[in-house]
Order: C-alpha cells, then structure tokens, then sequence
C-alpha cells in the first residue's frame, strides 16, 4: 500500500528532524557558553553574534518540524556569519572563543547533515554545505589553530551527523518491514479468532439449552427434581465438551435439541425434545396441531428459542404447571401460540423488565423475519404467538 | 406468563462497563502478540551507536598518540585506552551474542570499565593540569554510554551519563585552570562527553514510540478486511473461557461433585456466567470493523469516539476503510504529544438514500468527521488524498476546528 510507505517515510523524516534539532541545540548553547566567557571573542563581535545565536536556535527549533530546506540554509548561513564576526571583528577569537567556534562548526551546524541524507538532492545539499562551511571555518581560524586540527574535528562531526542521519533512515525501513510481518501474522489470528468465534455461536441451539440450565442453576435449582437437572447438566456438559473439541455437536437420543445442521430440519423431533425438558423441570408442556415442519434450520433455532424461552417464563412466572401450545403452519408462516392459565400480568407494568423478552423472543424472531405478540391480563393468564416465515 | 429479566442476571452495569474492559484486555494481547515490540529495530540502532562510538574513539586515539610525547607518563592513558577498547568490545559482542540485551551484572561492569578508563586517563593527564586540552579516553568514555543506550532503561544511561560528568567536573574544578582562556576547552570537553549519550536517549525514545505507533497502526489495520460485523480479536477466546467455566460447572454437578440444591455462592457464578454467555452470544457480533480498530489502538482509543447507531460503517469496502482508518490515523497521530487536547468524533449515518452509479444502486452513508484542536491549515496534505478514498467530501471549520462531510457510497446488502 502506498499510503503506508508514505506514512513510514513521514514518521521516519520527523524522527530525523527531531534528532537534528536536539542534537543542534544542545551544541548551540553549548557553543554560545564559550562565547560567552569573558575576552574569548571581541565585545561588538559578541554584541553582534547574540542575534544571530538566536536566529539559529530558531531555526533548529523549526527544523524539529519542518522539512524546508530554507531552515537548513538559516543555520548554516546564521553560524558561518557568527564564525566570521568572531574571526574578522576586534582581534580574532582566543583559546575559548575557538572552542565555541569549534563546537558551532563541527557540531551544531553539522546537525543539519541528519536531515539531508533522505535524497539524492538532499545529499548534494549536504556535499555544497559542508564544503561552505569547512573551507569558512578552516580559512578564518587559520591564524588562530592550525588548519589540521580543526579540519579533523570538523570531519569527525560531519560524519558522525552523516552515519546517525543514515543509520535512522536505514532502521525506520526495517523496522517497518518487521513490524508488516507482525501485522500479517496478526492478520491471520483476526481470521482465526473470527472463524472460531463464530462456529462457537453458531452453536445457538447447544448455547441455549447450556444457557436455561445455568439460569436454572442460579436459582439454586429449586423447584427441579435434582435428579432431572443432574441428567440436563451432564447433557449439556457433553456438548459442550464436544464444542471444545473441534466438533460441531450432534443430536443422541437423550440430547435436548436436534443440533443437526443440515439445511432443513423437522419441528417434531424437536418439539417434543422441548417438551421431554420442561416435563423434567416440572411444567407438562401439552402440544396441539401441526406435528411436522420443515424449516430452514438457522429460522428453527430462532423458532425453538424462542418457545423455550416462553415456556421457560411460564414456568417461573405463571403458578402454574402446565401450558399449552398450539402450532399450525400455512404456505407462508408457521405460528406457535403458548398460553397459560396462570396469574398473567399488566402489560403496561412489566415496561423495566421488558429487555429479556425483547432480547430473547422478540429480537431472535426477527433477526429470522418472525415476529412475537404478546397478550396478557391480571389473573387471566397469557397468550404469547410467535410467528416465522417459512 | 410474564416477560422476565432476573434480577441478578440484569446486565446494563455490565453492558456498560464491557467494551472498555475488553477493549483494555485486546491491547494486552496485542502487547502478548508482540512482546518486545519496543525493542523492534532497535538491535540495528544499537549497531549504528556503536559505529558512532567507534569513529569517535578512533578521533581520540589519533589524538592520544598525537600528544604522546606531552606527557609526563602516559603508560595509564594507554591503559585506559586498553580498557575502553576492551570494555567496548566485549559489550558489543556480549549484546550480539546475548540477543540485545544487557544483563544487570554485565552492566555494572561496563560502567565499571567505563570508570576506570576515566580514572587512569585523568591520572595521566593530572600534572598537566589542563584536562579540557588533554583528556582524551575519558571523554570518549562518556560517549561509550551510546553502545549500551539500546539495551538499558533511559533512566540507567542518564544517570550514569550524569555521574561520569559530575566526576569529569569535578576533576576539572580541582585539577584546572578556570581562566578565561582556558574555561572553553574545559566545557568543550565536558560537552563532548556529556551530551551524545543523552541525544542517544532521546533518539532512541523516538525511534521506540515510532515503533510503537507504527504497530499499533499496522494491527489495526487488519481490521480493514473484517467480515461486516465482526467480533474483536478476544471474543473467541472470551467464549472459549466461558464455555468451559460452564461445562466444569455442569459436569460437577452431574457427577454430584457439587451438591444440589447449590449454595449461594455457587448459584451467583451460574448466573454471572449466563449473563456473560448471554451477552457474548446475543451482543458480540454487532459491532463493526471500526469499533474494534478504536477500542484495539492505543493511539485511536485515547481520541477517537464512534456514533455509528445503525452499524452503517461495516458496509464500507475494505479501499474505503481503509482510506477512512488512514484519516483518523492522520488527523490524530500527527502531534499526540505535542496536543493532547485532539480529538476526533466520528458520525456515520444515517443512510440518506440510493443513488445510481455505474457500478449499481449505491447507498449513500453520510459520514461526519469533527475534531477539536485540529485547525485547518495544520493538517497534513496526505489526509484529503485519504479522505478521497472514502468518498467526496466538503471540508469546513467548525469551532476553530476540522470538519469533514464525506458521501461514502456503499453496496446495498440487501442486494446481495
């Protein structure tokens, strides 16, 4: 992707600028302090240096954050004028004063050479500026130290600003490609966590029947035979033990739902799975109508669901043990109705605790394109119609 | 009948309290996923301060001999070039070897080495009593911290760097002439050893938060090619954990390990484990590609807020996504540090319509980008090209900030 070298190539020019700029900027004041000892450079030279001290301390500020080459071209004009008034003004720089001179030349001018290895034409800059500034500095100091030692300083600096300005562009890159591997490594295990994620909820019918045992369960299973939820736990511990081996589950003779995946499942078998369960929990479930259905299997685990989910309200809510459901089936629907004759309850008071219905029934039903009605009064009992398309 | 939520199964609280938590729990696998993503790159680095180092001793070595005959004796500055060359060597090879890293007893070593270099060069140079002219191995030796600035904590560099300093100071104040012409040298020398190592910290610490930001720009990337909806990177484990907390509780109870009717305390964790389950199987999967990129990143997490009511984001293509992640990334990560006040709000939605395109019915998802501390002449030239990618846009400033209307087209899923 483009973008993303684009991207590396910003981050890697911004690590160089910073670089430079804190590299230029310690040597600047380091080299402004030598300047200012007393009698190390000439009053007026000195008077006239501060300025331009501060024109090149700002210039390496901005070079921090910019790429122009106008702030490249400010430090290295405003230090050559700062090395020419301490060479050229009153008598020449003393011991001290070369030093500062030194510091300038071969450090904190020099510091620009870290910005100017990314391009060719960077490079040439670089090449032009460091003849400017050794050919000044070699020149002017030539009364003062003898030309060997300060050319030798000034390519020590030179180059080691040079080696750091390439070392970083070369390091970014590699960097950067080690990090894309990581990415794509990274990539893979998204895939995979969402390929497992997925099998394991596509798992519904197994993760329902899980689900009401462990609701079950959190009201201390009172109200079930122990021996009927020890056989539900071990049901539902098996499936899901086989979930966690890598297989999807698939119906046995006691299991609670038919786990098939196939396309098309039959109502009946599973209804009366359904049925076998709630007897178990003490709430005689009594079907009427249809008794086989095909239907698109993902349409009847909503479908199941969702009755189980009603069926499991009848029981904890209504007072009473039995419940009916009837189901009948046109050309384009099929339509379950479970009704109880229990204690029912005002519609318009159970708005807090609607979520749960919502969730469960209303929201199963039409992530399949059904949907649930509901119908209930104080002491006469409710009626609950859930319909899915066929 | 009646509809029902348990009591103790309500699950608002942990609504509300699960996407930071996992948000928090994804950053540390992704922490795990690279666990020493802070030293990525930096071995390279670690070389390049020794080639530093290395030229800069050479300097000093020619220097030393140059001067060989101003000495009164110089067989200890000679030793404390043989020590430095040993130290350095030794600590260069030890990091190759060892895999850049720097075990506490061989740092102290190092340092040890570093020191008696110092010692036995200013011992040399002491009668001179000018050691801003003379030293030579013991300014390089402050600079020898660079071999090491890879492999320790900034904080150990520094304040070794500091010692060897205060030591060379303080030798320059007993030992020297304070003149004025002779004070420049003096603190041309402290510099000089002095200063590379600390510019080497703050090179490294840059080149690590690069490192940083560009993985965790690189990990989140991966979710340009997530399916619509998709789950974050630790949902399956999360399901995973909870399955089988829930198979161990049901095969206790089966097997009669746990005694029905259950007690309290286990009856609670049964609930808290169907309102987990619950929320993992009916909530996980409506989140979008863009939530788990926000929530995932370091970076976005801090600046970054999501509307997107109608999950309209993950109908975006995997080029418009990524154009969309590259704005964000753009417009936030340019000066994190310098402007902690940036922010980025993004709206998607709601769709306005169809539109016939070329290519078919179109909707169009309007997509609403308001930033705060973004001023619009600050932002980088690369972000429009990026902003294109997702759609035509109308840029405008809102509150002295940053704001883009981008018409981002996208397939009709129901076409499909």
């Amino acid at each position: 992707m483009t973008s993303t070298m684009d991207l590396i190539a910003k981050e890697r020019d911004r690590l160089l600028q910073r670089t430079a700029r804190v590299y230029g900027l310690s040597f600047t004041v380091v080299s402004l302090l030598c300047l200012s000892i007393p009698g190390s450079i000439d009053g007026l030279a000195y008077a006239l240096a501060l300025p331009l001290y501060g024109l090149v301390g700002f210039a390496q500020a901005r070079l921090g954050v910019s790429r122009s080459l106008v702030w490249v071209a400010v430090i290295v004009l405003g230090g050559l004028g700062i090395i020419a008034l301490a060479c050229l003004v009153g008598a020449g720089p003393g011991p001290s004063g070369v030093s500062g001179i030194a510091q300038l030349a071969a450090a904190s001018i020099a510091s620009v050479a870290i910005v100017l290895t990314t391009e060719v034409h960077r490079r040439v800059v670089l090449g032009v500026v460091f003849v400017l500034v050794a050919g000044t500095e070699v020149t002017l100091l030539a009364p003062h130290q003898s030309p060997l030692p300060t050319l030798a300083l000034l390519v020590l600096g030179w180059t080691l600003s040079t080696v750091i300005g390439f070392w970083i562009s070369a390091a970014v890159p590699q960097a950067a490609r080690r990090i894309a591997q990581i990415g794509r490594a990274h990539r893979a295990e998204r895939h995979a966590s969402e390929t497992e994620a997925q099998r394991r909820q596509g798992a519904r019918l197994l993760h329902d029947t899980v689900l009401a045992t462990l609701t079950l369960l959190a009201h201390s299973g009172v109200g079930v035979a122990p021996e009927a939820l020890r056989q539900q736990a071990a049901d539902d511990a098996r499936l899901l033990r086989q979930l966690r081996l890598g297989a999807t589950p698939t119906p046995q003779s006691s299991g609670e739902y038919n786990l098939e995946t196939d396309d098309e499942a039959v109502l009946g078998t599973t209804l009366e799975s359904v049925k076998q369960r709630f007897g178990r929990m003490g709430l005689e479930v009594s079907w009427h109508g249809t008794g086989q259905v095909l239907l698109p299997s993902h349409v009847l685990d909503a479908f199941l669901l969702a009755l189980a989910e009603c069926l499991e309200n009848v029981r904890r809510h209504s007072g009473v043990t039995e419940a009916h459901v009837t189901i009948t089936d046109d050309e384009n629907t099929v339509r379950a109705m479970v009704t109880d004759a229990g204690v029912g309850f005002d519609i318009e008071d159970v708005d807090a605790a609607r979520l749960g219905f919502k969730e469960s029934v209303v929201g199963r039903l039409q992530e399949v394109g059904g949907k649930a009605r509901l119908f209930s009064s104080k002491g006469s009992g409710t009626t609950v119609v859930l319909e899915v398309p066929r | 009948m009646s509809t029902s939520t348990l009591p103790d199964e309500s699950t608002l609280g942990v609504v509300l309290g699960r996407g930071r938590r996992r948000a928090e729990a994804t950053r540390r696998v992704i922490r795990e996923v690279a666990p020493r993503r802070a030293s990525l790159g930096t071995g390279f680095i670690g070389v390049g301060a020794a080639v530093v180092v290395g030229l800069r001793a050479i300097y000093g070595f020619v220097w030393f001999l140059s001067q060989w005959n101003e000495y009164p004796d110089p067989l200890p500055a000679l030793g404390a070039w043989v020590v430095l060359a040993g130290v350095l060597l030794a600590t260069v090879i030890t990091a190759r070897v060892g895999g850049e890293q720097l075990p506490d007893w061989l740092f102290a070593l190092f340092v040890g080495g570093l020191f008696t270099a110092l010692v036995l060069d200013l011992w040399a140079i002491w009668p001179l009593h000018d050691i801003g002219r003379n030293a030579t191995a013991a300014v390089t030796a402050g600079m020898a911290l660079l071999v090491v600035v890879t492999l320790r904590r900034a904080r150990d560099i520094l304040i070794i760097d500091g010692v060897l300093g205060l030591t060379l100071a303080g030798a320059i104040v007993l030992n020297s002439s304070l003149a004025p012409e002779d004070l420049g040298p003096q603190i041309t020398s402290l510099a000089f050893a002095v200063l590379p190592a600390a510019i080497g910290v703050v090179v490294v610490r840059g080149f690590r938060r690069l490192v940083q930001v560009e993985l965790d720009r690189v990990l989140v990337q991966s979710t340009v090619q997530a399916p619509r909806f998709a789950v974050g990177m630790l949902a399956s484990e999360e399901l995973a954990r909870l399955d089988l907390a829930a198979e161990e509780l049901l095969e206790a109870i089966a097997n009669g390990r746990t005694k029905l009717p259950l007690g309290p305390k286990t009856a609670s964790s049964a609930a808290s484990l169907a309102t987990e389950l619950r929320l993992h199987l009916i909530e996980g999967r409506r989140e979008t590609w863009l939530y788990h990129a926000i929530t995932e990143s370091d970076f976005l997490g801090k600046s970054v807020t999501l509307v997107d009511k109608g999950s309209l984001a993950g109908l975006l293509d995997p080029q418009q996504r990524d154009g969309l992640l590259s704005t964000v990334w753009l417009l936030v990560s340019d000066t994190t540090k310098n402007h902690p006040t940036r922010t980025v709000q993004i709206t998607v939605g709601p769709a306005t319509g169809s539109v016939e395109t070329p290519n078919g019915r179109r909707i169009d998802v309007p997509i609403v980008i308001t930033t705060t501390g973004v001023p619009r002449n600050r932002v980088d030239p690369a972000t429009w090209e990026a902003i294109r990618r997702v759609g035509q846009y109308a840029d405008s400033t809102q509150n002295s900030s940053l704001r883009v209307d981008v018409h981002c087209l996208v397939a009709n899923p129901a076409d499909h």
